[in-house]
C-alpha cells in the first residue's frame, strides 16, 4: 500500500463504480458493508455484496479506506473510514465526473442549469 | 403473517439460520484467504440483506438467495483468478500469528516477564540438559564402545578391597583367553619431565603406558602418521609416541613432527602419530579419579615376566560385538579363577567387568540424575506459571473473546490463536535460553569438576539448542492448552452476566489449583535444594585432618634419577631452599597430597600388640602408606597425638614410622603404640609417633588406616609433592618457589602449583556444582510460585472489588477484609505445602545418594524451608491485598 500511496490521487482515475459507490458513502461517515449498500440503494445504484467486499478489500489493502470502530485487532472489522488518501481519490473522481457531466451539458446531453 | 406474534419469530428466526447457511455455503466459492478476512463480514450482511428482503415478503427473500448465488459464483470465481489483494497473510494461521506478534508487543510487561521468566528457566533447563546428555547419554566416540570392558580385581575373599588393579599377567591372560573375549589392553599411566631436541624449558606431561593394541582395540586411527605396530611393545621396542592433538598444538602442530625425537625422562621417543580432535580417552582407576594423558607409549616390558602379585594395571578388554553383560562375566570370571589358582593358591580372588560407559560416569550419575530431575522439576514449575499467566491474558481478554465468539468468529480460531500465543511465547523463550545457555555452559565448564567424564565434549550444539527450542514450544503449547480452551467457551451471555460480580468461575478454579500446584512443586524442589545446600555446608565444615589455608603446593619430579636415594640429596636441597624463603614457617614433602594424591597401599603387621585378635585377615589390615620427607606433619599442620614426627636426619641404624589414631586404636586400644614395632612391606619400623588421620580421598571421611614412613628406601619416591607452609598469601610465594628449584638444578620441572585450598575446593567441585544448580533452581521455583500467587490474589482482588466494596460499604473494616483476603491466598499455600509433603518424602530417597551429614528428612532444614516457603507466598499474598485497603466504596459502588 506504501506504493499506492506515493501515486497522485487522479493516477487512479477512472475509478469502478463500486469504488466510487464506496468513498462516496464512507465520506459522510464511517459505514460497514451493509451501510454502504444501503447508501448505494437510497442512491438508485444496487451493488453485489461479493463485488462489494472484494472491492473493500482492494481498497484497504491500497490504503484508500481503513478499518474502524473499536480495536484494529477486533475481529468484527467491518467498519470502515476514509483515509486523507481516500478522500483525494473522490475529490479527483467528483471532480473528473464533474468535467464530464459540463462536458455532457454543452454536448446537449443535459438541460443546462443556473450555477 | 400467518400465526401469532411468537411463532412468527420463531419462523424468522428459522429462515435467518437458512439464510446463513446458504450464504456459508455460498461462500465456499471464495478462496480460503478472502474468505478468512471478509467471509464472516460478508455472510452477516447478506443475512442483513435477507432479512430486509423478508419484509417485502417471500419472493424478495427467493430474490435474495438467488441473487447471491449469482454474485457469488461471479466474484468468488473471479477472485479466484484474480484476487482483490496480493493476500500476503496467506493463511489464518499467518494472521493469526500476525496478531498475536501485535498483542505481545502491547503488552510489553507481560510478554517480558514470560520471555525473562522462560528464558532463565529454559536456559538453566539446557545446562542440565547439555550436561546430562553429554555425560550420561551420548555414546562414547569409539568403535562400538558398549563392548569395551575395564576389569578389576576383587579381593575380598582375603581382604578390604574389591576394586584392585590387574598384574600384567592377568591382561595376558585375558588376551589369551579367547571365545567373547576379543583382545585385551594393559594401561598404565604417569608423568613425566619432556624435553625436546633442542634446549627448552622443561614440561611435566601426563603419559600413557599400554599395550601396543590400544587404538586398535579402542577403533581409533591417528588423523596423522599411524598407531603402534604390534611389535613396538615388550622389552627393548617402545622407543615410540604418539601424541594427542592438544600437545601437537603445543609443540607447533606441525606434520614435520613425524619423525621427530622427544625426551621423556631423557630417554629418546620418536614421534609417529598425532591422534584426532577430539580424542579423548581416560584410564580408569582402582580408587580415585579416571585420569588422561597427552601422549602414549608402548610398555618397553614384557607384561607376562611382571609380578602377578601386585596390581599395576588398568586392563580393558573388548568383547565380541553385542556379546550380553552375564557372558561377558561369565568369561571374565573363568578367567580369575585361573589367576586364582595360579597365582593366589586358591584363595578366591575374583576379576569382574564393568562397562566402558557405567564405570566412566558410576561417580557422577547420582549427582547428575539429581540435577538432572531438579531440572525437570523447574520445567513443570515454569509450566504452571506460564499457564497460570496465559490464562490471566485470555481472562483480561474476557471481553474480546465474547464478543468475537458473539460475532461468530469460530471457536478453533480462537484456540488457535491464544494456542500460538502460548508456541510463539515458548519458542521465543526456549530460543533465548539456548543462546543464555551457549554462555551458561561454558561458565560451567570453567566451574566443573575437572575430572566430570567428558568435560571437553559439554557444549550447546545446534541440535541442543533446537531441542531446546522444542521444549519450549512444547512447554508453550502445553502450558496454553488450559487456557485456550477456556478461551473458546467464552461466552457474551456469561460475560454479560457476570459484569457486576465476577470471578469464581472456571477459570478462577483453575488458576487456584494451579497456585496450589505450584506451591507444591516449588516445595519439593526447595527441599531438595535446602538439603543440597546443607549438605555441602557440612562438606565445608568437616575437618579433613589437615589445615586447609595458608599453604603452597607443588610438585618435582627427578626423572634422571633411578630411585629415591639418588633423589633424595637434591631434594633435601629443594626443601632447604624453599624454607629459606622469607615468611615460609614449614616445608615438607609426600609422596601423594591428600585428597589429590592417593597412596600406595600394603598390608601391616603389628606383632605382639594388645590389639590382635588372631583372626588372620584383621591383624593384617590394608593401610594406605604415605612416605614423607621431615617436616611434612608440621607443614600440613596434622595434629600430633603422641610421641613426636621424624627428625631432620635419619637415626643411625633405626628405620621409624608414624602410625596414625586408626591404627593406634585397634592394636593399642587404651595405650600408648610408642616404641612398638610394625611390619611393613618386610620391614619392622619403630612407631614414634601416632597422628591424626588426614583425609587422602574425601573430604569428609576417613579413609583406610594410615602408616607415615620416610622417603628414601627402595619404595621411596623421586617424584614429590611439597608442602610449603607460610605467613604470606600462598599464592604469592609462586615466582620464588619456582626460583628455587630453578637454584637447586635448572632442568627440574615444576607442576601442580596450587594452594592446599585449591585442592580441597577442587575435590568438592561436583558437590558444589549441584549445590549451585540445585539452589539455583530452587531459587528459581520460588521466585515463580511467589509470582503466581502474587498474580492470583492480584487478579482475585481486581476482580471483586465490587464485592469488597460492598463488604466494607455494610460495615466490614479494611482490616477484616484485607484478613479475608489473606485467607483465600494462605489456604492455597496450606494445601500446596500438605499437596507437595509426599514429594518431599520420594524426592528425599532420591536424593539421598548425594547427601552428607544431613538426613533426606532432616526435621530443621525441611521445616525450615516450609515455613520459609510458606511465608514468602504469604508474602506474595499481601502485597497485592493491600490494595483493598485503597478501595473506596461510595466511589466504586457508583461506577458499577
Amino acid at each position: 500500500m506504501g506504493m499506492d500511496r506515493r501515486r497522485p490521487p487522479e493516477a487512479h482515475l477512472p475509478l469502478r463504480p463500486v469504488e466510487f459507490q464506496v468513498l462516496l458513502s464512507l465520506a459522510s461517515g464511517d459505514r460497514h458493508g451493509y451501510g454502504i449498500l444501503q447508501d448505494a440503494g437510497e442512491r438508485g445504484e444496487r451493488i453485489d455484496v461479493g463485488t462489494l467486499y472484494r472491492a473493500l478489500a482492494r481498497m484497504a489493502e491500497r490504503g484508500w479506506i481503513a478499518p474502524a470502530g473499536g480495536d484494529a485487532d477486533d475481529e468484527r472489522r467491518n467498519n470502515y473510514a476514509l483515509t486523507d488518501y481516500g478522500l483525494g481519490i473522490a475529490r479527483a473522481e467528483a471532480a473528473r465526473l464533474a468535467g464530464l457531466m459540463r462536458a455532457a451539458r454543452r454536448g446537449g446531453l443535459l438541460p443546462e442549469t443556473a450555477t | 403473517m400467518k400465526g401469532g406474534g411468537g411463532s412468527r419469530n420463531a419462523t424468522a428466526g428459522n429462515e435467518t439460520r437458512l439464510s446463513r447457511r446458504w450464504f456459508r455455503l455460498l461462500l465456499r466459492l471464495y478462496p480460503a484467504e478472502f474468505r478468512d478476512e471478509m467471509g464472516d463480514a460478508l455472510v452477516d450482511t447478506y443475512v442483513a440483506r435477507a432479512r430486509a428482503a423478508r419484509e417485502r415478503g417471500g419472493l424478495a427473500l427467493a430474490g435474495v438467495w438467488s441473487r447471491a448465488l449469482v454474485d457469488s459464483l461471479k466474484n468468488g470465481l473471479g477472485e479466484r483468478v484474480s484476487p482483490a489483494v496480493a493476500w500476503r497473510r496467506s493463511s489464518g494461521w499467518g494472521r493469526d500469528a500476525q496478531l498475536v506478534f501485535r498483542r505481545l508487543r502491547r503488552a510489553p510487561v507481560f510478554s517480558l516477564a514470560i520471555l525473562g521468566t522462560l528464558t532463565v528457566g529454559l536456559g538453566a533447563f539446557t545446562v542440565v540438559y547439555t550436561l546430562v546428555h553429554q555425560v550420561l547419554i551420548a555414546p562414547l566416540p569409539y568403535e562400538e564402545p558398549d563392548d569395551l570392558y575395564y576389569v578389576w580385581r576383587d579381593y575380598r575373599a582375603f581382604f578390604d578391597l574389591d576394586r584392585g588393579w590387574m598384574a600384567g599377567t592377568d591382561v595376558v591372560e585375558l588376551a589369551r583367553a579367547g571365545g567373547v573375549i576379543e583382545d585385551a589392553v594393559a594401561l598404565r599411566s604417569g608423568g613425566f619431565t619432556l624435553t625436546g631436541d633442542t634446549d627448552e624449558r622443561p614440561t611435566e606431561i601426563d603419559v600413557m603406558l599400554t599395550t601396543p593394541n590400544l587404538f586398535g582395540v579402542l577403533g581409533v586411527e591417528p588423523s596423522l602418521g599411524r598407531g603402534f605396530a604390534p611389535d613396538e611393545g615388550g622389552e627393548g621396542a617402545g622407543d615410540v609416541i604418539v601424541l594427542t592433538r592438544p600437545l601437537w598444538n603445543q609443540l607447533g602442530g606441525e606434520e614435520e613432527i613425524l619423525g621427530r625425537e622427544l625426551r621423556l625422562d631423557g630417554y629418546p621417543f620418536t614421534v609417529i602419530g598425532v591422534l584426532p580432535e577430539g580424542f579423548d580417552f581416560v584410564r580408569h582407576s582402582s580408587l580415585g579419579a579416571p585420569s588422561g594423558a597427552e601422549a602414549y607409549i608402548p610398555f618397553d616390558y614384557d607384561l607376562s615376566t611382571t609380578s602377578p602379585g601386585s596390581g599395576a594395571f588398568a586392563g580393558l578388554i573388548r568383547v565380541r560385538d553385542g556379546t550380553p553383560g552375564p557372558a561377558v562375566e561369565a568369561a571374565v570370571a573363568a578367567v580369575g579363577r585361573v589367576v586364582d589358582e595360579r597365582d593366589f593358591q586358591d584363595r578366591g580372588l575374583e576379576f569382574y567387568p564393568v562397562a566402558l560407559k557405567p564405570d566412566m560416569v558410576a561417580g557422577v550419575e547420582p549427582a547428575l540424575l539429581v540435577v538432572g530431575l531438579a531440572g525437570v522439576f523447574l520445567l513443570l514449575v515454569l509450566l504452571v506459571n506460564l499457564a497460570s499467566l496465559l490464562l490471566v491474558r485470555a481472562v483480561e481478554r474476557e471481553n474480546e473473546l465474547a464478543v468475537s465468539r458473539a460475532l461468530g468468529a469460530n471457536r478453533m480460531a480462537l484456540m488457535r490463536a491464544t494456542m500460538l500465543e502460548g508456541a510463539v511465547l515458548g519458542m521465543a523463550g526456549g530460543a533465548a535460553g539456548a543462546v543464555a545457555a551457549i554462555w551458561a555452559t561454558s561458565a560451567f565448564v570453567s566451574l566443573a569438576p575437572p575430572d566430570l567424564p567428558r568435560l571437553g565434549q559439554i557444549a550447546v550444539d545446534w541440535r541442543i539448542g533446537l531441542t531446546v527450542a522444542a521444549v519450549g514450544l512444547l512447554l508453550g503449547l502445553l502450558a496454553a492448552a488450559l487456557p485456550a480452551v477456556w478461551a473458546s467457551r467464552a461466552r457474551l451471555s456469561r460475560l454479560l452476566g457476570a459484569s457486576a460480580v465476577r470471578g469464581g468461575g472456571g477459570h478462577g478454579r483453575a488458576r487456584r489449583g494451579m497456585v496450589v500446584l505450584q506451591v507444591a512443586l516449588s516445595l519439593i524442589l526447595l527441599s531438595a535444594g535446602g538439603l543440597v545446600v546443607r549438605s555441602f555446608a557440612e562438606l565445608l565444615r568437616s575437618r579433613p585432618g589437615f589445615d586447609t589455608e595458608g599453604i603452597l603446593t607443588l610438585r618435582v619430579p627427578i626423572a634422571d634419577a633411578q630411585s629415591a636415594e639418588e633423589s633424595e640429596p637434591r631434594h633435601e636441597a629443594i626443601q632447604r631452599e624453599l624454607a629459606r624463603i622469607p615468611g615460609v614457617t614449614a616445608v615438607g614433602a609426600v609422596s601423594g597430597l591428600p585428597l589429590a594424591g592417593g597412596s600406595d597401599q600394603t598390608t601391616i603387621a603389628v606383632p605382639g600388640a594388645p590389639g590382635n585378635t588372631g583372626v588372620q585377615e584383621t591383624d593384617h589390615p590394608l593401610v594406605d602408606y604415605i612416605q614423607v620427607r621431615p617436616g611434612y606433619v608440621e607443614a600440613v599442620g596434622m595434629r600430633v597425638l603422641e610421641g613426636r614426627t621424624f627428625a631432620p636426619q635419619p637415626p643411625e641404624g633405626r628405620r621409624e614410622a608414624l602410625v596414625d589414631d586408626q591404627v593406634a586404636l585397634q592394636f593399642f586400644p587404651g595405650r600408648s603404640a610408642l616404641g612398638a614395632r610394625i611390619v611393613v612391606n618386610g620391614d619392622s619400623l619403630e612407631v614414634i609417633g601416632v597422628v591424626g588421620h588426614a583425609r587422602l580421598y574425601d573430604v569428609h571421611e576417613d579413609g583406610r588406616p594410615q602408616v607415615y614412613l620416610r622417603n628414601g628406601g627402595p619404595t621411596g619416591y623421586t617424584s614429590l609433592s611439597y608442602a610449603i607452609r607460610s605467613t604470606r598469601d600462598p599464592e604469592s610465594l609462586a615466582p620464588e618457589v619456582r626460583a628455587a628449584v630453578a637454584a637447586v638444578d635448572p632442568r627440574l620441572p615444576v607442576s601442580d602449583v596450587r594452594t592446599m585450598e585449591d585442592i580441597v575446593s577442587a575435590s568438592l567441585s561436583q558437590q558444589r556444582v549441584s549445590a549451585v544448580l540445585i539452589a539455583g533452581f530452587s531459587l528459581g521455583a520460588l521466585l515463580l510460585a511467589a509470582m503466581g500467587v502474587f498474580g492470583v490474589v492480584a487478579g482475585s482482588v481486581t476482580r471483586r472489588r465490587h464485592e469488597l466494596a460492598l463488604r466494607l460499604a455494610l460495615g466490614a473494616d479494611h482490616g477484616r477484609v484485607l484478613r479475608h483476603v489473606l485467607r483465600e491466598g494462605a489456604v492455597l499455600i496450606v494445601l500446596g505445602l500438605l499437596l507437595g509433603a509426599p514429594g518431599v518424602y520420594l524426592g528425599g530417597r532420591v536424593i539421598r545418594s548425594v547427601l552428607v551429614g544431613v538426613s533426606p528428612w532432616d526435621p530443621v532444614t525441611l521445616g525450615g524451608v516450609a515455613v520459609g516457603l510458606g511465608a514468602i507466598a504469604l508474602l506474595a499474598c499481601w502485597l497485592p491485598a493491600r490494595r483493598v485497603t485503597g478501595i473506596e466504596p461510595s466511589r466504586l459502588l457508583r461506577e458499577a
